[in-house]
């Protein structure tokens, strides 16, 4: 074990310290007479998870309507403790939300359907794909045509939306209920808050993280080759973007149990914005540095960094990876790169969102299973220093900057429920519930679209409950909170139109990899575009709320 | 029985007077009504441009309005016009209908087109004048899009060639006529999206896809079809003619069948064999009919949309992006709805023209021809 991989684990181990502390606690409640029924109701709590664990059971195929019904129905506790049965009787709520494959919507009916038959309240759908989502959601935001009360929405939209005061501050009561604090780090203010007031219930946690195929990286064969071939140290997983490279041209032309292999999976066509992450992904380690908290921007300015040398670093790698990959990885987007390329056994490098691991274990879709492995992104042997224009060996060793890309889905009330004070706690009740403390927990464990986001789903001893392998779960989730609690973690910026500034990148940038235009060209050309775009947003707004969302 | 004389001109004269003042109350009504519609408009105008407070939640009085004048104006047809007014309330609501899904929403889209309106835009719309136009004439993406529109049109000449061939070969006496005619309307009956996902994302797939299975087994070792520039194009080119070839086809078939078939005995009496009888008989007599599919086809061509979308979105390299399918991107992921408009409406300009043209071209050629 390494040193950085002592540090993952550092926050799930008990020392000394936490043991002693933890006994003091426990020794403190006791004398007062708490102890026996803190305990009764942590047994409850715990036995409730494990029971929540089993459904369906992890390996037993995918969750179903009913399962979703029932680990609804016995999640309500939080709920019923702050509302009386029946007392949203005539109240009618509308939930707009994603309808897409990872479920979203879909769960949250479920989930409510018990909430509905206790409380009494109604709630009509509106299900947008998630190609929908952003323009559906924009347009009732300029039109004035807010017609929905409750809204699932991810955190780099909260400057169209809480900016614009359309959102329903969040209650006090709700924070109990939903164990705010319970919340990891880098999902806590200014994540989900603007102006210190707090607005989203967070149900998600998201970040890239490396996902690799432990066969490859385990296999004599491919480690014998790798010497011949006078490679540089030993055969294994990549920890930086420079091995990353070398891994991928080494593997062209092999043949791996049979098929073609093939090292890291670039996604170089658009995908409404999205695909842009995994750039940014590719050149965080180069782009962010330690002592700078943007990365994207110049924070004072909001003059672009996409041209500078750090990030067409990283497109460069893009184009000189290509030639190594699969022949029409030109045409894949990052939907392509995880579930149709990846989990179904091509390629032994991805960056992704948490979802890779949870499918791969947990769903009939993944041909690969156990045989993945996790870290965060890959560091670099240099970093860009954007204010000296010098690349910066860190004393350290390489610099890691894993890309907290979308910091996750939330559910926010919107501010039109305010003026009717039934509504209001309906809707922040049905909010709480989604967003309830064990409900997540089972969120996280199954497919759903969502990540593990609190503390408390770091207990891998749950998971192994669950029926997760031990050592797999345990990278897994390393490398999710090695991510969200990294000193140097890239954090997306929550500015108003941030998808506009993605979307018009992701057109460039496949002329770049189609090879019409060079990587610096390329990039000058995306950052022209930006400045256009900012000055037509209003630079001074966009400065202040770039500003305001990486809390300098 | 007759009238005496006076009673007659009475009688006119009650007419008259009766004729007058359904006139005037046709007028009267009107001119309520318009004063209603008018009112109403600018109240809500002032409303939403925030120079007033008062006005309605939403447009929809504005309609109500708008719905309330055009029966005014029907009854004022009939009262002031007699007879000729009745006759006119026939076309009436399909006036009233087009001028309110049709010319309206094009004015009224000249003018979203002026305006520089980004939805995430904490400022809001502000007027732009042609600041849009100007801006289109340097974009690269919009002219490279409009470049490979011309490599689809051009296509179409393909599809049609393609078409007329299977028109008259089910035009022909051969066996299994009819069960090939409904066949080969198939594709015609699939959403584009459908396709979109069966051909382009499944059957074409590099990995497991049919079609790259048989491509490879036939020697081409990395049968990639949307990688390079020009063999996408022609791939999302050959998943448009698979659905749209049906249609032309059959339009020319109905055609084929209407033709009259004394001419073509005539010209095999007359010694002419298959390709002289094609050539000088049944193509010139053909043309009125080609000319009105290709020119409906064209117009879908202009629009192709959904496949590029689906399956490339418009790369590699913006190799296969359409005008439809960049502004699809413009509007929806970058929610400039201005600069949106500004491309629909400008292309919406090109389209009329160069249909005209078109139109005139081909009316000038079938004279010639036949």
């Amino acid at each position: 074990m390494n040193n950085r991989e002592h540090d993952q684990h550092h926050p799930l181990r008990p020392n000394r310290r936490t043991v002693l502390k933890g006994a003091v606690s426990a020794a403190a409640l006791g004398s007062t007479g708490g102890l026996g029924a803190l305990t009764e109701a942590a047994l409850a709590q715990s036995n409730l998870r494990a029971q929540i664990s089993q459904i369906p059971g992890i390996g037993k195929g995918a969750p179903t309507d009913a399962d979703w019904q029932k680990v609804g129905e016995l999640c309500l506790g939080p709920t019923k403790a702050n509302v009386k049965e029946g007392e949203f009787k005539g109240v009618e709520l509308s939930f707009m939300g994603l309808n897409n494959q990872n479920l979203h919507n879909l769960l949250f009916r479920g989930f409510l359907k018990p909430w509905e038959a206790y409380t009494g309240a109604k709630i009509s759908w509106i299900d947008l794909a998630q190609a929908d989502y952003n323009p559906r959601l924009q347009q009732a935001i300029a039109t004035g045509t807010v017609d929905f009360d409750i809204l699932e929405m991810g955190a780099p939209f909260e400057g169209d939306v809480c900016g614009k005061g359309l959102a329903s501050e969040m209650p006090e009561w709700v924070k109990t209920q939903i164990d705010i604090n319970d919340y990891v780090d880098y999902l806590k203010p200014p994540v989900g808050t603007w102006n210190d007031k707090t607005y989203r219930v967070t149900i998600d946690g998201d970040c890239h993280n490396f996902n690799y195929r432990t066969d490859y990286f385990s296999d004599a064969g491919l480690a014998k080759a790798w010497k011949d071939a006078g490679n540089a140290g030993d055969w294994g997983v990549p920890k930086t973007w420079q091995q990353v490279q070398a891994v991928t041209k080494f593997l062209k032309g092999k043949k791996f149990k049979g098929q073609n292999a093939y090292g890291y999976l670039d996604a170089p066509k658009p995908w409404g914005g999205f695909g842009f992450y995994f750039l940014g992904s590719r050149a965080s380690a180069y782009a962010k540095h330690p002592d700078d908290k943007a990365w994207l921007f110049d924070v004072d300015t909001m003059k672009p960094r996409i041209n500078n040398p750090a990030w067409v670093r990283a497109i460069q790698d893009v184009i000189d990876a290509l030639p190594s990959e699969p022949p029409d990885q030109l045409n894949a987007d990052p939907n392509t790169t995880g579930f149709q390329q990846f989990l179904a056994g091509t390629g032994s490098m991805i960056p992704w969102w948490g979802d890779i691991g949870q499918v791969a274990k947990a769903s009939d879709t993944s041909v690969i299973g156990d045989i993945v492995g996790f870290d965060i992104l890959p560091g670099s042997d240099d970093v860009y220093n954007a204010k000296t224009g010098n690349w910066d060996k860190l004393a350290s060793g390489p610099n890691h900057a894993p890309n907290c890309a979308y910091l996750g889905w939330g559910v926010y009330v919107m501010a039109r429920v305010n003026g009717d004070e039934k509504k209001h706690k309906a809707a922040w009740s049905a909010a709480a519930h989604l967003g309830g403390k064990d409900l997540s927990f089972w969120t996280v464990l199954y497919p759903s679209g969502f990540q593990v986001h609190r503390a408390s789903h770091f207990n891998i001893d749950e998971w192994v409950t669950a029926g997760y392998d031990r050592k797999y779960i345990t990278s897994y989730l390393n490398s999710q909170l090695s991510s969200y609690n990294h000193p140097n973690r890239a954090v997306e910026p929550r500015i108003p139109g941030i998808f506009q500034y993605y979307s018009i990148a992701e057109d460039e940038l496949t002329k770049i990899f189609a090879g019409q235009v060079d990587a610096q060209t390329g990039a000058n050309n995306i950052a022209a575009a930006w400045e256009k775009l900012t000055d037509q947003l209003g630079r001074e707004k966009q400065i202040a709320l770039y500003k305001a969302s990486l809390g300098v | 029985m007759h009238q005496s004389l006076p009673a007659a001109v009475n009688r006119q004269q009650m007419l008259a007077s009766r004729r007058m003042r359904q006139a005037s109350l046709g007028r009267a009504l009107f001119l309520i009504a318009s004063a209603l519609f008018a009112l109403v408009l600018l109240v809500q105008v002032l409303h939403a441009s925030g120079a007033i407070a008062a006005g309605f939640s939403d447009w929809r009085p504005v309609l109500y309005a708008y719905l309330v004048w055009g029966i005014a104006l029907g009854i004022r047809q009939v009262l002031l016009r007699g007879e000729r007014g009745l006759r006119a309330l026939f076309l009436l609501p399909a006036v009233l209908f087009t001028v309110a899904v049709v010319i309206f929403p094009t004015v009224f889209g000249f003018y979203i087109a002026s305006l520089d309106w980004n939805l995430s835009s904490l400022e809001g719309p502000r007027f732009y004048g042609l600041g849009n136009l100007i801006g289109l004439f340097h974009d690269t993406y919009y002219w490279n899009a409009l470049r490979n529109m011309v490599f689809y049109t051009l296509a179409v000449s393909g599809e049609y060639a393609i078409a007329f061939g299977l028109a008259l070969l089910l035009n022909a006496d051969i066996s299994g006529r009819k069960f090939f005619r409904v066949v080969f309307l198939l594709p015609m009956m699939l959403s584009p999206v459908a396709v979109s996902w069966m051909i382009g994302k499944s059957l074409l797939e590099y990995r497991f896809g049919p079609a790259a299975t048989l491509a490879r087994a036939l020697g081409w070792d990395n049968p990639a079809f949307f990688a390079s520039p020009w063999i996408a194009r022609f791939s999302i080119e050959a998943m448009d003619a698979w659905v749209s070839i049906p249609f032309i086809m059959i339009i020319l078939l109905a055609g084929l069948q209407a033709m009259p078939k004394e001419v073509l005995e005539a010209a095999k009496v007359d010694g002419a064999n298959g390709w002289q009888s094609f050539w000088h008989v049944t193509f010139p007599l053909m043309l009125p009919v080609s000319i009105t599919v290709l020119i409906i086809r064209i117009i879908f061509k202009l629009k192709l949309a959904d496949i590029v979308i689906n399956v490339t979105a418009g790369g590699p390299g913006g190799a296969t992006d359409t005008m439809s399918s960049f502004i699809y991107r413009v509007y929806r992921d970058r929610s400039n709805v201005g600069y949106g408009t500004g491309l629909a409406m400008f292309y919406l300009l090109i389209i009329i023209v160069l249909l005209s043209l078109l139109l005139r071209l081909s009316h000038r050629w079938t004279q010639k021809v036949t």
